[in-house]
């Protein structure tokens, strides 16, 4: 028997039994609420109010309600109630109190409160300017068409020197954030499933029984090939349920690199989930009891959190720690993505970092194979990783 | 045929084996017998590519073990491993499948095997809902499955209790008469000396006596005489010169005897002490002769 119906019977055993696992179903169903919850959640109570209430003394309230409306773009426009205060003092307490979001006193100009959002405030101003615009070519004798077609020159787009519209930094800082985030998670709990299911092998020691008959390298492959596809089919549907989610809410436009990050993403979960994967699968092969599993997988982790510390951290600006980090294997699958995403990486760096990993990938399964070997059938306390690594000669 | 030649493992200071060697052949049913700790755990897992042994070799018919031989082994490890969630009839099927059969076949028969060990109602459910004695049946069953020519069992009366012990033996007796080569270990070796025809004991490391469990017992220098005289004066044993006593149990006597006492003499004796209600010769146990072999008491 050729060792890939092997390879595929161990992996579609870990991969349907951890599907029809309880544990499993109810994690994702957790995933996916949670992902629902950060991207419907905020429209509902976050997102501003869907009235603003405007306070004028002096200038005329339908006007500049007119006014603020049109100026809004429409897709998102709020609706907007202007009344009239008797005082400045008046709209300073109905301000004060809440009652209003912003006031304009004429000759004085705009007054934000305390809670005013910046976009209101500049609409207020565009608008009191395009009223006292709209008044003064009146004046001019202008007739009512002329202002008109004078108010309607459009703001021209604002373009980057690629040809595409400003680029949207906050989409494409949440979407590598969301990348990294994901990326980190999915890593650390598919390893772990890979963790718990070795020694789980091997301290009830149904792997003597695999073994005899398995390869261990097969049975390595295998457990590593179900899970990680288990894991790329739950990642890709929590994806598609959150993309899902943006879309219907609009709670926000996807930046025009969505595509190249996901597809990075990806790439750089399957690099990442096959190292880290047989890493984890090494370190169980060493220990004898679920209860060592984290000591065993600790190092692993610090490794990946580091990962992911510098990604994150390095959100807000590029610096030369995640320019070499996302170069090379343990930390590319946080830090490329996120580079990638923020459309900091160039070519050649992707490039340099896809072949560093696909290279470290090699390795570290030749290495982390033969430490399993070795490790998997040796039962009794903590084996040094030395001790494994001899003991896997000649098998 | 399964040959074991002068296995050699030592670990670190402990050496494991000391040339080791064995022959299982179709059909035969092999009882490899040791107290704990003699090695025979070792020898098995060696069987199987588990331990790599220092030298010496495993040949099946005649050639060093290879994957594919594997494929057509069944083995049942002395610590029972099977996984605890899965359900049973899948799980023995899977073992079915690791072991070439055609996922049909694999459950056909994995099926039949439940049927056979009374578990086909338990199909469905997992290992870790099974009584301890059915989470053995259900590990044979894995060791089955594909109908293996090699079966190797780690103690696999340990736990079983009597009835347990019973039933085990006519599946391992039935194996080997359908043509399998089957061994198995056991440290009771009273338990197991009815059930195999063949025998291989080792001591630390080393065969202490191989044979049929017949001859190895006829083979004896001494045998057994359990002889009750009723209201017999107790001190006529002691006018039998050939005759040492090793148990004493009111009028009842277990004597041991050497191989060529004159019997009718010392049933004479017997007799003249009192009526003798019980007179029974017989080569020595197993264990004696395993004693015997290695120097023990």
């Amino acid at each position: 028997m050729n060792d890939w119906r092997t390879l595929l019977l161990v992996g579609r055993r870990d991969f349907v039994e951890r599907l029809k696992s309880r544990a499993f179903q109810i994690s994702t169903a957790l995933t996916i609420v949670l992902v629902l919850a950060a991207v419907v959640l905020p429209q509902l109570f976050d997102n501003g109010p869907n009235e603003w209430e405007v306070g004028v003394v002096g200038i005329d309230p339908s006007q500049l309600e007119i006014t603020m409306q049109a100026l809004q773009a429409s897709n998102d426009a709020v609706a907007v109630n202007v009344r009239t205060a008797v005082s400045r003092d008046d709209v300073i307490v109905l301000l004060e109190d809440g009652e209003i979001d912003v006031a304009v006193v004429r000759g004085e100009g705009v007054i934000a409160g305390d809670g005013t959002s910046r976009a209101l405030s500049t609409l207020a101003a565009a608008a009191v300017t395009a009223v006292e615009l709209t008044s003064r070519a009146e004046q001019l004798g202008l007739s009512p068409e002329q202002v008109a077609g004078l108010l309607g020159i459009e703001q021209p787009p604002i373009r980057s020197i690629g040809g595409d519209e400003e680029p949207d930094d906050r989409g494409a800082e949440t979407l590598a954030l969301f990348a990294t985030i994901l990326l980190f998670v999915s890593i650390v709990t598919y390893g772990q499933w890979i963790l718990i299911g070795v020694i789980e092998e091997k301290s009830n020691r149904v792997v003597e029984v695999v073994v005899g008959t398995v390869s261990p390298r097969t049975l390595l492959t295998g457990k590593v090939f179900g899970i990680g596809l288990l894991g790329l089919i739950q990642l890709v549907v929590i994806a598609i349920v959150a993309f899902a989610a943006l879309r219907v809410t609009g709670a926000g436009d996807l930046p025009d690199t969505t595509g190249a990050v996901v597809l990075a993403s990806a790439f750089w979960f399957l690099g990442g989930f096959a190292f880290y994967a047989t890493a984890y699968a090494a370190a169980g092969a060493l220990v004898s009891r679920q209860e060592e599993a984290q000591n065993a997988a600790f190092p692993l982790t610090l490794v990946l959190m580091a990962a992911y510390f510098v990604a994150t951290f390095s959100i807000s600006g590029d610096n030369p720690v995640i320019r070499v980090a996302s170069l090379l294997p343990p930390f590319a699958p946080m830090t490329m993505p996120l580079q990638i995403a923020l459309g900091r990486a160039s070519t050649t760096e992707i490039l340099i970092s896809s072949a560093l990993m696909v290279l470290g990938v090699y390795f570290l399964l030749r290495v982390a194979a033969r430490i399993y070997r070795g490790g998997i059938l040796r039962s009794g306390g903590k084996i040094r990783i030395n001790e494994a690594w001899r003991s896997a000669e000649g098998r | 045929m399964l040959q074991v030649r002068e296995l050699t493992k030592a670990y670190g200071e402990i050496i494991a084996l000391r040339g080791v060697s064995m022959n299982v052949h179709k059909g035969q049913l092999l009882g490899f017998l040791g107290p704990n700790g003699a090695g025979k755990t070792t020898t098995m897992r060696s069987v199987f590519g588990l331990v790599e042994p220092d030298s010496g070799e495993v040949l099946w018919n005649g050639d060093p073990i290879a994957a594919k031989d594997r494929l057509g082994f069944g083995y049942m490890p002395e610590e029972r491993g099977l996984y605890p969630r899965m359900r049973n009839l899948e799980q023995v099927a899977y073992f079915g499948m690791l072991h070439g059969m055609s996922r049909q076949a694999a459950y056909l028969e994995a099926g039949r095997w439940l049927a056979e060990f009374g578990l086909a109602d338990r199909a469905e459910g997992r290992l870790e809902e099974l009584s301890h004695g059915n989470q053995q049946r259900l590990q044979l069953a894995a060791a089955l499955v594909h109908s293996p020519e090699l079966l190797v069992l780690d103690e696999p009366f340990a736990g079983l209790d009597p009835v347990g012990v019973g039933a085990m033996g006519e599946i391992l007796a039935a194996q080997a008469a359908a043509g399998t080569a089957v061994v198995f270990s056991s440290h009771q070796l009273d338990l197991v000396e009815d059930l195999c025809d063949d025998v291989v004991i080792i001591n630390e490391g080393a065969v202490a006596l191989a044979g049929a469990v017949r001859e190895l017992r006829t083979g004896a220098a001494h045998r057994h005489v359990t002889v009750e005289v009723r209201d017999g004066d107790p001190g006529w044993v002691q006018a039998v010169p050939q005759a040492a006593v090793l148990r004493r149990d009111g009028d009842r006597v277990l004597l041991d005897v050497s191989n060529g006492i004159q019997l009718d003499a010392l049933l004479a004796a017997a007799q003249a002490a009192g009526e003798v209600v019980e007179f029974s010769y017989e080569p020595p146990s197993l264990n004696e002769v395993f004693l015997d072999a290695v120097g023990g008491s």
